[in-house]
């Protein structure tokens, strides 16, 4: 208890960190917020109505107090955040939240796809390849997850574009959202390719990790006893070696969190994907600060609360590592 | 007790294990291995027999060699393993399945590696129950639970939901002991299983091991580099150098009648209790014989103080002694021959002329 | 058993090592619980003396070896060694004073840098300590290595896994020796090793300890093995002594309970001794919470009300042989009941 009390305490030390340094920057790149916020040329009436509901944004100068100064907004904006007002994207006429609504759900099942891709080609191929390793199919395997492993996302964006959806007319060229219990089908069809974008690389090296790491308890006398005990190779496999395997996959899993992100941007564009990934590159193009602020907060909160959990599945799985932390 | 229904109708001797001219030569990047290299013995139902050596004399590759374990890419298996009658060498491992944990079963050196440490302990003695003898969950449960009173682990409920790192090394070598148990085997390996624990849960291990033999009736082969440990806990002793049965024998007669001078060399290398201290050790020069090159002749010549010219030359045949048909043994000059005594004669000479 | 005092402590002027009241606690995460490694024991060793220190796992035996080297400091207590207090020793002085004293450990492969020839190895004290010319260092290290059986042409090109673990244990023994130390500590120097190998190692440590004018503390499990290499034997159990004796006095006629135990636990190698029944059950409870009193009272055949309350404290039963016992034996005489720990 007390550890998990610590490790989210770090967290949220992590999140306040992570989102002053993007308030930092934006505001050193907008030299009037206001006007900024407002969304570019407008007229008086406007600009006093922003400043009506932003009272605290203002331009920060000076060598030794610009810091305190962000610091001061960052506090109102983080109190903001809480009390559920992300701010308001004048720009668009709506309002942060109402953004999330409508764009978070895309990149969600992307990035939920692309995980379940990534497991789906890792899990097999990992305990495939260290079982009969060395083997024909473990080196064309090998051979494959390198190529996937090497081709950067862009390329293989490309691929998939040009070389399925302009030529199937199944899936449409540009993704809109459908959601999966509306129709699982339309939802398949305009999913599939962006996610199988991010995950096929996400596989790829999982699928060498967990190989390695089967490779390792495979060798281990527990396994040999489970062997001597008569026990079905595909339960050695599959019940004594795999769950002793995972640790690094599920590591890697919450680290690939924050490459999963920018993989998400890179995909959105490419696909039209009308997600958060799209939408931060267009508030990024419209110095929409608030919008940025917002989505790189919920992309940073996301992170550090998969780690969380990721980190609070270590103990699920080893006991032992449940007992050291008990211990503090 | 069900332990006493499971060996119902194995009572009796009778040979349980015939190994005959058995190798096992690995394929390696240096060359092949060759880990056994034509041993022949057989074992009779309830006997224990010891098969003794250094790290790379072959005697572990020889126990799982004989259960199957081997892996098979790589491997040259040759001879013939007969277990009650049936050739069982380089079966495939579904056809050994229902012999492994069944009829056979082994233990392991390292108690802390041989559990798997995800597993509950009443689980992993469970699985070989539920697998081979078609128990239900509570059946086997409740088994499991015996089985841990049987090898006297106090609090056998509470253990059966423990994980193996909250047992202390002893305990968890118990635990293998009841896994292995848990089937009723006919044929246990013991695999150093004391190397790794203290002395006084050595002791207690080593006669777990052996009350087990005898209310099971069932046959045990104790692998150890330790004659201190074979001495008191088998039947019979083999001696197994670079890969070769060298001396094979009824351990009392062993002990009191060597002929191979290696197994003379091993027993007079320990240190022993009733000597005053700072005895000097007698040493065994050099270093085991690499496998992928062994030496003509006599593996044990190279190192053997007593060898002559033909040792070198010559691969002494295993024979019986002239006494004792039990006992047998690969050397042309034994302990106690004309030549040994000259040469021993030698060597005590030059010590003296030395000192 | 299992207790302190200080009565076996030699008052003479060749002690080269003298510890009192050691010890050295570790705490268990943060839950405020501590393993008592080593609960206040007392040794000395006189200048060319092997002292063994045997005892299960968890008596404490090699915490007691680090701690005389101070890795890490013991908790508290005083290591006395050439006269000079360690415990209180900081930076240079105390690094200096490790020089004079090496250590020697279990396995010996894992102890020696992989990636690096064995050569330079053995020599690297001497290049950190500049001691000499560069020529003189090889030719120190050469004379060493050849002293333990080590071709220096081979070890100037090979690197330690291409040496067997008996010969990683000689190069680690001539590594320790390559400064000059006075004393070595041994800690399970042979344990990993086949018996020929360990007879083989034994025999060196005795030879280089006479020409060296070493003096050695040797920790280790194996009865038989301290016996043959020490002078003076002292037994450990749960971070207590239990009893200190000359080495063929303490097996001819052990006076503490658990030292008869152990002994009798030792499989003997000849068949025509039969083999004696289990001398104990059980195993030895944890050091975090250990029994009050005599801490091996328990699982002793002897113990009565006094051992659970009382702890005893080491006294003289005659020459040089000292035991922390209420009740000790009388002529080495072996225990006859057994009661287990559980049970209790």
């Amino acid at each position: 208890m007390r550890y998990a009390l610590t490790r989210i305490a770090r967290f949220v030390l992590v999140f306040v960190i992570v989102t002053f340094l993007v308030m930092l920057v934006t505001r050193i790149g907008s030299k009037d917020p206001i006007r900024d916020l407002a969304g570019g040329t407008v007229g008086d009436a406007q600009m006093d109505k922003v400043r009506d509901d932003f009272p605290y944004v203002k331009a920060c100068s000076g060598t030794f107090e610009y810091i305190p100064c962000v610091a001061k907004q960052y506090v109102f904006w983080a109190k903001d955040m809480v009390t559920g007002n992300m701010g308001v994207s004048y720009l668009k006429s709506q309002t942060v939240f109402e953004m999330f609504q409508e764009r978070a759900p895309s990149t969600f099942f992307l990035g939920f796809w692309a995980i379940i891709i990534g497991l789906i080609i890792a899990v097999p191929i990992g305990v495939y390849s260290a079982y009969k390793r060395d083997g024909w199919l473990d080196r064309i395997l090998s051979l494959g997850s390198y190529v996937s492993i090497s081709m950067p996302q862009l390329v293989l964006a490309v691929l998939l574009l040009y070389g399925v959806a302009s030529r199937f007319e199944f899936f449409p060229n540009r993704t809109n959202y459908i959601a999966p219990w509306e129709n699982p089908v339309e939802h398949f069809k305009n999913f599939f390719l962006p996610s199988l974008t991010l995950g096929l690389g996400l596989g790829a090296v999982w699928s060498r990790l967990l190989r390695a790491d089967m490779i390792l308890t495979l060798q281990s006398d527990f396994i040999n006893l489970a062997r001597a005990k008569g026990v079905k190779p595909g339960r050695v496999l599959w019940v004594h070696a795999l769950r002793s395997s995972v640790l690094s996959l599920i590591t890697s899993v919450a680290l690939q969190m924050s490459g999963l992100v920018s993989g998400a941007v890179v995909a959105e564009q490419f696909f039209g994907v009308p997600g958060l990934g799209f939408r931060l590159v267009e508030a990024v193009q419209t110095n929409d600060i608030l919008a940025i602020q917002a989505i790189t907060a919920v992309i940073v909160a996301v992170v550090v609360i998969v780690n969380v959990g990721v980190d609070l599945l270590y103990s699920v799985i080893d006991p032992r590592i449940r007992q050291m932390r008990a211990m503090g | 007790m069900s332990a006493q229904l499971q060996t119902a109708g194995r009572q009796g001797g009778g040979t349980l294990i015939e190994v005959e001219n058995l190798q096992t030569h690995f394929t390696t990047p240096r060359g092949v291995v060759r880990a056994v290299d034509g041993v022949t013995f057989s074992l009779e139902r309830g006997k224990a027999l010891g098969v003794v050596g250094e790290s790379g004399s072959g005697k572990t590759v020889l126990s799982r060699t004989i259960m199957g374990l081997v892996p098979r890419r790589g491997t040259h298996l040759g001879g013939a393993v007969r277990f009650e009658g049936q050739d069982i060498l380089g079966r495939a491992p579904k056809d050994m399945r229902g012999v492994w944990g069944k009829e056979m079963a082994m233990i392991f050196q390292d108690p802390m590696t041989s559990l798997n440490p995800l597993m509950k302990i009443g689980r992993q003695i469970e699985e070989p129950l539920r697998n081979h003898l078609g128990m239900g969950r509570d059946d086997a449960r409740a088994t499991a639970k015996r089985l841990l009173t049987d090898v006297r682990i106090p609090e056998a409920e509470r253990r059966l939901d423990q994980y193996p790192h909250e047992l202390s090394g002893g305990m968890r070598q118990r635990v293998m002991i009841a896994i292995a148990m848990a089937c009723g085997p006919t044929m246990l390996f013991a695999d150093e299983p004391t190397t790794a624990l203290d002395v006084t849960v050595q002791a207690q291990i080593l006669d777990l091991i052996n009350e087990q033999r005898r209310d099971r009736n069932m046959s045990v082969i104790l692998v150890t580099h330790d004659l201190g440990v074979v001495a008191g806990h088998t039947d019979e002793i083999a001696v197994m150098y670079g890969g070769k049965l060298v001396e094979k024998a009824p351990t009392r007669r062993l002990f009191a009648a060597m002929k191979m001078p290696y197994t003379e060399a091993l027993l007079q290398s320990i240190p022993k209790l009733d000597e005053p201290s700072h005895t000097r050790l007698a040493t065994i020069p050099g270093r085991p014989p690499d496998l992928v090159n062994p030496p003509a002749g006599c593996r044990f010549a190279p190192r053997c103080p007593y060898a002559r010219e033909k040792c070198l030359n010559e691969e002494p045949p295993l024979e019986q002694t002239s006494d004792d048909a039990s006992h047998s043994f690969a050397c042309w000059y034994p302990v106690g021959s004309p030549e040994y005594l000259d040469k021993r004669a030698e060597i005590d000479a030059q010590k003296v002329s030395v000192a | 058993m299992a207790g302190t005092g200080k009565a076996h402590l030699r008052d003479t002027d060749d002690i080269i090592l003298r510890v009192e009241d050691l010890v050295m606690e570790f705490p268990v995460g943060r839950t405020g619980l501590k393993v008592n490694a080593v609960s206040g024991i007392s040794f000395d060793v006189r200048r060319g003396e092997t002292l063994g220190l045997v005892g299960e796992s968890g008596c404490g035996k090699s915490t007691t070896g680090k701690a005389i080297m101070q890795l890490p400091r013991p908790t508290s207590g005083s290591v006395l060694f050439e006269g000079v207090e360690l415990t209180t020793l900081q930076g240079q002085e105390m690094r200096e004073a490790r020089t004079r004293m090496q250590m020697i450990f279990q396995d010996p492969i894992s102890s020696l840098n992989p990636r690096r020839k064995v050569r330079d190895i053995v020599r690297e004290p001497l290049v950190i300590w500049k001691r000499g010319t560069t020529a003189d260092q090889l030719g120190k290290v050469d004379a060493l290595l050849e002293e333990v059986g080590i071709d220096p042409a081979r070890a100037a090109e090979s690197q330690p896994h291409q040496f067997s673990g008996g010969q990683c244990q000689r190069i680690s023994i001539a590594r320790s020796l390559v400064l000059d130390p006075t004393l070595i500590i041994c800690d399970e120097p042979v344990s990993a090793l086949d018996v020929s190998v360990q007879a083989q190692v034994l025999n060196l440590l005795e030879d280089l300890k006479t020409k060296h004018g070493l003096t050695l503390i040797f920790v280790a499990h194996d009865l038989a093995v301290v016996k043959n290499i020490s002078d003076r034997v002292a037994v450990m159990y749960l971070g207590k002594m239990c009893e200190v004796a000359p080495s063929d006095v303490l097996f001819q006629a052990p006076a503490h309970h658990y030292t008869a135990v152990l002994k009798d636990s030792i499989p003997v190698p000849d068949p025509e001794i039969a083999v004696a029944q289990v001398a104990i059950e059980g195993e030895p409870p944890s050091p975090v919470l250990p029994p009050a009193g005599c801490r091996f009272h328990p699982r002793c055949p002897a113990a009565d009300e006094r051992c659970s309350s009382e702890e005893p404290q080491l006294r003289e039963i005659g020459d040089g042989h000292f035991v922390a016992c209420h009740h000790p034996l009388v002529g080495g005489e072996a225990p006859v009941t057994v009661r287990s720990a559980t049970d209790a």
